[in-house]
């Protein structure tokens, strides 16, 4: 890493961008402004101007289905009937002394579980939809991650990190690869009601530039103006606010001009255009009237479901990367009422998200947008095959199961194991690092490339791990 | 690796040598530790093997860091493993079957550990190193060790810039003698004849005059201002600059301008860092007004760091508000009783205090060396813990601010509410262990206790006032945390400050934390980093651009100077002027290099265009407290009054934006979205320089934001309250925002904008009068943000 450090050239990089590549930022500029509104003249591309990745790409986009709170594998996609079996005992392998609060025996899943499809696939009752399409989803229980706590695991598994102090998966990918969409921006976090425990850190750039940062959307309301500050102007029709907003950029230009040459004055009339598209861009995002009615009923009228369609028509418009959290009752770590019962607490959950989530590929699949978007299922840990109380279950770090879906990823395969009572990850060991490398790889990256240099040193989102999963590669 | 690069010059040559250079060095410390710390296969056996062990299963009873310690006896130490507790000696080296702790690990007496049996791998590890004479390192040979294998550190002490001592370099002769205005400019003009470049123009006046406010206090110059200045500087500009300089300094608003700098070296918040560090610090304003008031005062820098990091214990109560620059840092906590994630807590907390001071004040990247020596840098894994040992002594504390009976009363008074509450607890409890509801009597009981309790809450003051200090606990040192997990501890080490700059010979911390002693050393003006650190940071806030672009990090693995020399004559000046930061503001802002233009030369551009070499003025967007606190002030709205405790919302004060409470997680109070939206940073981590952003959001809240309308309604009235023919108005815009009138072009755009028939229907022209959308225009515009 340190062969071109300071070989650097006298010009700093955006500069030499500006000299060699200009072609980016003119060609999407023009074609963002086609439709005859004035044209703000720059050279200057944008840092979110598409950029090219490391090698041909697998996928394009990413919608990330995220379940904070700890969904139980063997209550949803890791079926272990020998629990039954050994129900009450605590056997070697679940006798793990730094599981949490799991003194108790084994305890069976409260849910039938079913084989479905070609392959066969044994999933719980509780998400009968994604049941149906268990032939295009690629499962990884062989999980793992560091601690069991929700707040370190959270972001371990949205930044690669125990503390909030790195960018997130999202922005690492606006960073890598730029938005397809300059009126939209390149990584959009949503959830309803509550964000995901760690907030803004779960989307946050920490030091990557604040172009890169997500925007977060509660889509409780649905309402664009609620969601993007100052998204609306209150006080001048469209027409008005264009000679306004002419007005600045010509009296911009003119001081450009007579400071010959400046980046960042070119940045910045370039991103009020932006701006100004975006007020209308925005509230047609969700503007979800021009669906059709099949479409509607196909997703259902959850709030997920509504999270899940927003998330299509946004990866639709080229949105790089969305990440959708599941929250009922605006609860920030939803999965965690497994503590108390997993039999009502699970399934309510599930029927709250598995509709959407099914709707989800179905939709891509029919708009043949599946094959460029890459769904990735799961939560920040699994929960113990032992009971805790009489019918809850504790936090197990030690094992969990996250599904993919989409472009590039294994249709109908399931990779790695747990350990015959699915405490512990056994097989084939994906580390959440792991995890992390092959989605950008998916995405065209090669996750010890992608690097940002940041106080002395070059940061990634794997840190210094991360062995990409070929295994789970088509 | 015999040679570094003279770091006085910068060809390509000898940077190339210095990468080469560089690489061997990393190469070759790698080879050194691949066997792992250069230890002997006993130790290395006893820290792998046998350490963790009894960490993970012994020491939470018995160790000197145990709640409670059982039997009186220690196994954190070779002595009191050998000495043993109450059962006598836990250890006879040599003789498994005669040692206690063998016996009971085999559960043959005392079963030991009392919650689960160690497994037969680990009961005969144990065995084994008992048997080989249970070898215990000493915190003394690993360190040498470690100095023997590791860095060489006279190397690193001859040849790295930062290391070496500040020495006071005589100031190059120059062929261009009319251009330097004093010895600064001379280590400037030197450089850019070296390379064949050459300073662009002065400054025009009216440029340099708003400059020259915006820098020193963050305000724009009003047009009576400017031309009190400009017909001054016609006469004798180095005149005029100078007695402007001066006075701004003397004004308290220097203070809140300069003092707001540091506060980002200090990642000062308001607290609420969010679920793992969520205290509020409701009292951090008065922190932030001690270092308002020492810019204020010129106090000197040296004591300035040494109240921070030892106030109380040097000045005792006046003093001790100082050391908020630690207590307001974060304090993590875990969100439950996981054992490894309160120890990832704690260690997270201690690893705060050493990047803040590492980073903040000498330009290491100390926390490199949490799990590991430094990967590039002579700084142990050792030195780490020596100095995490202090902070490890420390606590936050909340110092009341108010007489021991106020105090005492206060407490009288939570005490009883909290026995009420606890009255009422117990009952239940019983209840519940008796497997009842509570009886009539107890239905009575409880429900007059909790009347009393809602009394006396009623009845309770607000509490008395506090401010967040960092004060001591005790005096012992902290052993290596074995890959920066706190739960697997190595050796203990000394306290005492780094190596690389204290030398081989370095005293031992033994008072209290240690912390008076870390701040001598720390301000002591042989340590080659304190002042050049400082004098680099207050050029970065001058110029835009630091002469070390890395300006929190002086290491192997940051940059180097563009002007060693220059670097070195500031650090001097400053020391050798008691350590004034108010001469360093005169030296600089006197200096043609300072007054420069910020207009290109294609000359120079071609050559360096990132401007390395200082040819030119960096143009800078102001950050976003000049930017509010200018929008209000061209109106006359500015509510200056200073310090005291922070507003919540920028939309509900006209205060200055530094006084708006800041969350350290960013987006707990109103003030976070808008100061963040304009690249205020998380303050989270010591801050070395504020990013730059321009994203689209910016110019939603221009265009469209209630605040952005309001200032503009606001400068509307003052025109035309002023000047009623839009060519006179569209004059005095120029000269309140700008300082200078509109040219031609500029006059007659406006003149077109503001001439659209003013009868004209409302979806014509909108809700807002064109005079307004016009003011919103200049108030938005680049040139108004920009400082050039």
């Amino acid at each position: 890493m340190y062969q071109h450090r300071n070989m650097r050239p006298a010009v700093d990089r955006r500069d030499m961008l500006h000299r060699i590549g200009a072609g980016f930022g003119t060609l999407g500029l023009a074609g963002m402004l086609a439709d005859g509104e004035a044209v703000a003249e720059s050279t200057e591309p944008s840092p979110l101007a598409p950029k090219k990745p490391h090698f041909t790409p697998r996928a394009k986009h990413v919608i990330q289905l995220f379940m904070p709170g700890g969904p139980s594998q063997v209550d949803t996609f890791d079926h272990k009937p020998l629990i039954e079996k050994y129900r009450g005992q605590r056997p070697k392998s679940v006798d793990r002394k730094s599981l949490r609060n799991t003194k108790n025996g084994l305890f069976p899943s409260p849910f039938r579980f079913r084989q479905h499809g070609q392959c066969g696939k044994w999933v719980s009752e509780i998400f009968p939809h994604v049941g149906e399409l268990v032939d295009d989803i690629c499962f990884i229980h062989s999980m793992h991650t560091d601690i069991p706590e929700h707040a370190g695991a959270i972001l371990m598994m949205n930044l690669g990190h125990l503390q909030p102090s790195r960018p997130s998966m999202g922005s690492w990918l606006a960073y890598g690869l730029g938005t397809e969409n300059r009126d939209l921006p390149g990584f959009v976090a949503m959830s309803p009601y509550a964000e995901p425990r760690g907030k803004l850190a779960n989307w946050g750039n920490a030091f990557l530039p604040g172009a890169y940062a997500g925007t977060y959307v509660n889509i409780a309301s649905m309402q664009p103006d609620r969601i993007l500050r100052d998204l609306n102007n209150q006080w001048l029709p469209r027409g008005v606010q264009r000679r306004q907003a002419d007005l600045l950029t010509r009296l911009n230009q003119l001081d450009l001009r007579r400071q010959q040459t400046d980046q960042q004055l070119e940045s910045s009339i370039q991103a009020m255009e932006m701006a100004f598209r975006m007020q209308f861009a925005v509230p047609e995002v969700f503007d979800t009237s021009g669906e059709s009615r099949t479409t509607l009923e196909m997703y259902g009228d959850s709030e997920y479901a509504k999270g899940c369609l927003l998330a299509r028509r946004m990866i639709e418009r080229g949105v790089r990367m969305v990440q959708l959290s599941h929250s009922i009752d605006g609860y920030d770590i939803a999965w965690d009422t497994g503590h108390s019962e997993i039999a009502g607490g699970h399934k309510r959950l599930a029927d709250a998200c598995d509709q959407g989530i099914a709707a989800l590929i179905k939709d891509l699949k029919q708009r043949g947008l599946f094959e460029d978007t890459l769904v990735i299922w799961g939560g920040e840990f699994g929960r113990a095959p032992t009971s805790e109380g009489q019918k809850g279950r504790d936090h197990d770090h030690y094992g969990f199961t996250v599904w993919m879906a989409g472009g590039g990823v294994k249709a109908g395969y399931s990779h790695g194991e747990t350990d015959e009572f699915g405490c512990m990850a056994v097989q084939d060991r994906v580390h959440v690092h792991d995890l992390h490398a092959t989605i950008l790889h998916l995405m065209g990256l090669d996750h010890e490339r992608l690097t940002y240099r940041y106080s002395g040193r070059d940061f990634r989102l794997t840190d210094v791990h991360g062995n990409v999963v070929h295994d789970v590669l088509t | 690796m015999s040679t570094f690069v003279n770091p006085n010059s910068a060809s390509a040559l000898t940077a190339f040598k210095r990468h080469l250079m560089l690489f061997i060095l990393l190469l070759s410390c790698m080879v050194r530790s691949a066997p792992g710390f250069s230890q002997s296969p006993e130790e290395e056996f006893f820290e792998t093997k046998i350490r963790p062990l009894l960490a993970e299963h012994c020491y939470s009873c018995h160790s000197t860091k145990a709640e409670k310690l059982q039997a009186g006896l220690y196994l954190d130490s070779a002595v009191g493993a050998t000495k043993g507790g109450e059962s006598g000696p836990a250890i006879v080296p040599g003789k498994p079957d005669e040692s206690l702790l063998i016996r009971a690990v085999r559960y043959e007496e005392n079963e030991m550990p009392p919650d689960r049996k160690l497994s037969d791998v680990e009961i005969a590890l144990l065995t084994q190193w008992v048997e080989a004479g249970a070898p215990w390192p000493s915190a003394e040979t690993i360190e040498s060790n470690t100095v023997n294998g590791e860095y060489d550190w006279d190397h690193f002490r001859k040849e790295h810039w930062s290391f070496r001592p500040v020495a006071r370099p005589e100031p190059p002769k120059v062929n261009n003698t009319m251009w330097p205005l004093g010895p600064l400019d001379r280590f400037i003009a030197a450089r850019l004849e070296e390379t064949g470049l050459s300073p662009v123009d002065p400054a025009a006046l009216h440029v340099l005059v708003r400059r020259i406010y915006i820098d020193l206090v963050g305000l724009l110059p009003t047009p009576d201002q400017v031309q009190t200045f400009v017909s001054a500087a016609r006469l004798d500009r180095q005149a005029a600059v100078s007695d402007l300089v001066n006075r701004l300094l003397d004004s308290p608003r220097y203070g809140e301008r300069w003092g707001r700098h540091w506060l980002d070296v200090a990642r000062f918040s308001d607290g609420l860092g969010g679920f793992s560090n969520p205290r509020a610090a409701t009292a951090a304003w008065r922190y932030r007004d001690w270092v308002v008031d020492a810019f204020n005062d010129d106090m000197s820098y040296d004591r300035f760091l040494k109240l921070q990091i030892a106030g109380d214990l040097l000045e005792g109560r006046e003093g001790a508000v100082a050391t908020g620059f630690f207590a307001l840092g974060p304090a993590y906590k875990s969100d439950g009783g996981d054992p490894d994630s309160i120890a990832q807590a704690k260690g997270e907390t201690l690893d705060d205090r050493i990047d803040t001071l590492s980073r903040g004040l000498l330009a290491l990247t100390a926390s490199c060396a949490r799990c590991h020596d430094h990967k590039f840098d002579p700084i142990p894994q050792q030195d780490y813990y020596s100095l995490a040992g202090i902070f490890n002594n420390t606590e936050i504390h909340d110092f009341p601010l108010a007489s021991a009976e106020v105090v005492e009363a206060w407490d009288r008074k939570t005490k009883a509410i909290d026995d009420l509450k606890k009255q009422v607890g117990d009952l239940r409890r019983r209840a519940r262990k008796e497997k009842r509801q509570l009886n009539e009597r107890e239905q009575v009981l409880k429900k007059q206790l909790q009347a009393q309790e809602e009394q006396l809450k009623d009845a309770l003051p607000p509490k008395y006032p506090v401010m967040h200090i960092l004060q001591d606990t005790g005096s012992v040192n902290m052993p290596v945390a074995i890959r920066g997990n706190m739960r697997k501890p190595g050796a203990e080490v000394p306290r005492r400050f780094l190596r690389i700059l204290s030398g081989e010979q370095r005293q031992e911390f033994t008072d209290g934390s240690g912390r008076l002693q870390l701040a001598e050393a720390v301000a002591d003006p042989a340590n080659p980093l304190t002042a050049r650190v400082i004098v680099n940071r207050i050029w970065m806030h001058h110029f835009g651009k630091a002469l070390v672009r890395s300006p929190s990090n002086f290491g192997i693995s940051g940059e180097e100077p563009s002007h060693p020399l220059l670097l070195d004559w500031l650090a001097s000046e400053l020391i050798d002027s008691g350590w004034s930061i108010k001469s360093l503001h005169r030296v600089i802002m006197t200096s043609a290099t300072w007054q420069q233009s910020s207009t290109i030369d294609e000359k120079n551009f071609e050559v360096d265009a990132d401007n390395r070499l200082v040819w030119r003025m960096n143009p800078r967007r102001m950050d976003v407290e000049a930017w509010r606190d200018c929008l209000l002030f061209v109106t006359n709205d500015l509510d200056l009054t200073n310090g005291g405790p922070p507003f919540e919302d920028p939309a509900e004060t006209n205060r200055r934006t530094l006084y708006a409470k800041v969350s350290r997680n960013g987006d707990q109070v109103a003030a976070d979205a808008f100061l963040r939206l304009f690249d205020f940073p998380l303050m989270k981590a010591t801050i070395a320089e504020r990013p730059m952003t321009i994203v689209p959001q910016q110019f939603l809240f221009m265009m469209n934001s209630e605040f952005m309308v309001a200032r503009a309604q606001a400068l509307a009235k003052r025109l035309k309250a002023a000047e009623s023919r839009p060519d006179a108005q569209i004059e005095l815009a120029y000269q309140l925002l700008f300082g200078r009138p509109p040219n031609v072009d500029e006059r007659s755009i406006g003149v077109d904008f503001l001439a659209a028939p003013s009868e004209a229907a409302e979806d014509q022209i909108g809700k807002l009068p064109l005079l307004v959308q016009y003011a919103q225009v200049l108030l938005s515009s680049n040139e108004f943000m920009y400082v050039r």
